[in-house]
């Protein structure tokens, strides 16, 4: 019952906060942060501890630093469902007044992106989208840091190949893909390096209402015997995915998904049968470092969080959650000092995205140190591609065990350029940032 | 003639030449087609009874396995929580009668069921607050239910048969032939077949209205907590869930709306043929997930032929 009433009262607050966010951020005094957030539905069990991390970072500004440099940040959440039309809805409900918007999913934010210029709101797609918005001359106003999937394909093959795609060749590579714009993101680079490597590429789509029913999915697998499986999975597919390797006996040391199939959540259910398990991932936990001992004081604690249980802080996600707002809240301190405003408008973010640089330096006075890859965007280039960690699952938990890798930028960068070009004559009149002569 | 030889030909080939693979395959279909007659037979009490499209069954069956795992969370013993949980789909019976369908006696079909749309988003709210968003283990052990699997030779190649899929159909079979006996030898269920088949004259011989929808959305109820746990134990127990009911639609569009044993045959049928017609001629020719529209499709050419499905009573009205 305490549990509920705490939950009520949350929400009523947060309701309340929903509810005088847009005259609040028209003020100077505060800054209007918009998510499209997704605690419902069948992608609620991985959204959630990532808006939770999320949602507490800024919380954690405003209840330990009275905000950004004196500003309060005011966070809003717009509920999708991971639904692309209620997505779209959401970012004309909450676009008055933002200085960004985060759309949470690559079906959203191919729906928003042609907006992005007309509106002059930038999108911050953090390890998700479109990956040839890497490209800023023509995506002026998406950043998809640090890591674009386009690199978290490369890593993993990387990682597989032993740092030699060549070792490839003659192999057979299984994509298991949720059936959405996000699963079918890394094809078009998977495609090309299966024809430069010699190996052979086996899509493998899950629909949606097959998430948690895959054994169709896995019997082909089984028939099919690739020496890996890659997963693009998200939400209940990942649990499905998981458990159906588990079930076949697929070598769990030939199964890696990209950081979005790496929640602990969805291994818990197999435990130790998903030992081995891999996933590539931009950001690492680590529950002992400052950042998080400041969150268990000054957010979870006093009872601020929306967090359901206290192992939850552990966790990928919602440690990832919270070096997202990091990444954010660091770009809005960039336009604050570059344009001595106390409240930065969305164009003022934008440059403030475009001038990231996240350096270890910089991680370890946010007591962040080595949770997040470091990187550094630039009006060219709106990821910073700045690489990633193989985690394994160890039965109970991920822990790190790899050094960092970094994609293979000669192989990716003619393709994110190709379309790129292609995006924008396909949407002419397209602007091109001309002055940025990187 | 590669295209006709790669339809005609070919699959059977590879079910020739790979029988213990083929038996997987109808194995995996049959697992399918039996949780899928499970969601179907919760829809068809409901609506035989009531003429009510219960939108709501989908979510009932989230609600059911998540407080029977929430419950146990808690510390109430699995074997006592199973009962418990009972009782709540109890309760959730008897407040949706009260609150929802009886001030709603009367009004147009399309009422009530946006009633059950109501129900449904409610549902959603009030778990989320009660239970949270994150997938969660189905409590499969201390059920008592076995989680090894059985590997049998066959023609060369093996056969994996999970035991918590043999106990799901096993339970299904049971509980099936347990729902049969209860409509076809008791006084009660033949009052659920007696205002299924006529309202007004079911009424007019005192059968009352409020006890039957009581009745039927407990049942449904059962339903619901026996298919969140076969699914729940498949792949965890989270919102995800509700997703599966979707695929119970074709089925009563094949089985009829108003047939147990149409839910049933139907159910079957579409799961073993969805999974064959994915695995032999989907994933080679389509590049695959023929899943997501085979069952609709199945249905359509059914309903071309048979508008009220296989099962289904054809209804005529005199204008």
């Amino acid at each position: 019952m305490k549990k509920i009433m705490k939950t009520a009262a949350l929400s009523a607050a947060f309701a309340a906060g929903i509810a005088l966010a847009a005259p609040a951020s028209a003020q100077e005094d505060s800054i209007y942060i918009p998510n499209l957030s997704y605690r419902t539905g069948p992608f609620a069990a991985t959204g959630t501890p990532l808006m939770n991390g999320q949602r507490d970072y800024i919380t954690l500004l405003n209840e330990r630093d009275g905000g950004l440099n004196g500003t309060k940040l005011v966070y809003d959440e717009c509920e999708t469902g991971y639904n692309t039309e209620k997505g779209v809805e959401c970012y004309e409900r909450t676009k008055e007044n933002a200085v960004v918007t985060q759309p949470w999913s690559t079906g959203i934010t191919l729906q928003v992106l042609p907006k992005s210029n007309v509106d002059e709101i930038p999108i911050l797609a953090p390890g998700y989208g479109f990956s040839p918005m890497a490209n800023g001359k023509v995506f002026q106003w998406a950043f998809n840091p640090p890591s674009s999937y386009w690199d978290g394909a490369s890593m993993i093959l990387k990682h597989i190949s032993e740092g030699n795609l060549d070792n490839l060749n003659g192999k057979k590579i299984a994509l298991l893909h949720l059936d959405h714009p996000y699963g079918k993101e890394p094809i078009p680079l998977l495609e090309v390096l299966a024809e430069k490597h010699g190996f052979t590429l086996l899509p493998i789509p899950v629909g949606l209402t097959e998430m948690q029913n895959q054994s169709a999915q896995w019997l082909q697998i089984r028939r099919e015997r690739p020496d890996f499986v890659l997963m693009w999975g998200w939400g209940a597919m990942n649990a499905g995915a998981v458990t159906e390797a588990a079930k076949t006996r697929y070598p769990m040391d030939q199964f890696i998904g990209i950081w979005w199939s790496g929640h602990d959540g969805d291994l818990k259910l197999i435990g130790e049968e998903g030992k081995g398990y891999r996933s590539i991932s931009w950001s690492v936990p680590m529950p002992d470092s400052q950042l998080l001992q400041d969150v268990r004081e000054y957010v979870v604690e006093p009872g601020k969080s929306l967090i359901e249980n206290e192992s939850e802080l552990d966790s990928v996600f919602y440690q990832r959650g919270l070096m997202i707002s990091a990444i954010l809240v660091e770009a809005i301190r960039a336009a604050q000092e570059e344009f001595d405003a106390q409240a930065p408008d969305a164009t003022q973010v934008r440059w403030g995205l475009e001038n990231l640089n996240m350096d270890e330096a910089r991680l370890e006075e946010l007591g962040a140190a080595g949770m997040l890859v470091p990187f550094k965007t630039s009006c060219a280039d709106h990821t910073g591609h700045g690489g990633a960690w193989m985690l394994e699952w160890d039965g109970e938990k991920f822990v790190k065990v790899s050094d960092l890798i970094t994609p293979d930028r000669e192989a990716i960068e003619p393709l994110e350029e190709q379309e790129a070009q292609a995006y924008a004559e396909a949407n002419a009149p397209w602007p091109i940032n001309e002055e940025c002569n990187m | 003639m590669d295209f006709l030889n790669a339809i005609f030909v070919q699959p059977f080939a590879d079910m020739a030449a790979a029988p213990d693979f083929l038996l997987q395959v109808v194995w995996e279909g049959l697992v399918g087609g039996v949780l899928y007659a499970l969601i179907a037979l919760g829809f068809v009490l409901i609506y035989k009874s009531s003429r009510i499209f219960n939108f709501a069954q989908g979510i009932m069956v989230v609600f059911a396995a998540l407080t029977l795992v929430g419950l146990h969370e808690k510390g109430v013993p699995a074997l006592l929580a199973l009962p418990l949980t009972l009782l709540v789909m109890l309760v959730l019976a008897v407040a949706i009668e009260r609150a929802v369908l009886r001030p709603l006696v009367n009004q147009p079909d399309i009422i009530l069921f946006m009633a059950t749309i109501g129900i449904t988003l409610f549902l959603i709210g009030f778990g989320e607050i009660i239970f949270g968003g994150e997938n969660k283990v189905m409590i499969t052990r201390e059920l008592m239910i076995p989680t090894d699997s059985i590997t049998m030779d066959l023609f060369g190649g093996f056969v994996s048969i999970e035991e918590k899929d043999l106990t799901s159909v096993i339970g299904s079979v049971l509980l099936v032939a347990a729902l049969l006996l209860f409509l076809n030898r008791t006084k009660t269920g033949r009052a659920i077949r007696a205002l299924g088949d006529d309202h007004q004259a079911a009424l007019s011989v005192g059968i009352s209205l409020s006890t039957i929808w009581v009745v039927v959305w407990f049942i449904a109820g059962v339903i619901a907590l026996a298919t969140g746990i076969a699914w729940g134990a498949r792949a965890g127990v989270s919102f995800a869930l509700e997703v599966i009911a979707y695929k119970a639609l074709p089925v009563l569009m094949l089985g009829g709306l108003e047939s147990v044993m149409g839910a049933i045959i139907g159910g079957l049928a579409i799961g073993i043929l969805e999974k064959l017609f994915e695995v032999y001629w989907g994933q080679p020719l389509m590049g695959g997930n023929t899943e997501a529209w085979f069952a609709y499709v199945l249905a359509l050419i059914v309903l071309l032929f048979r508008p009220q499905g296989l099962f289904g009573e054809r209804i005529i009205e005199r204008v």
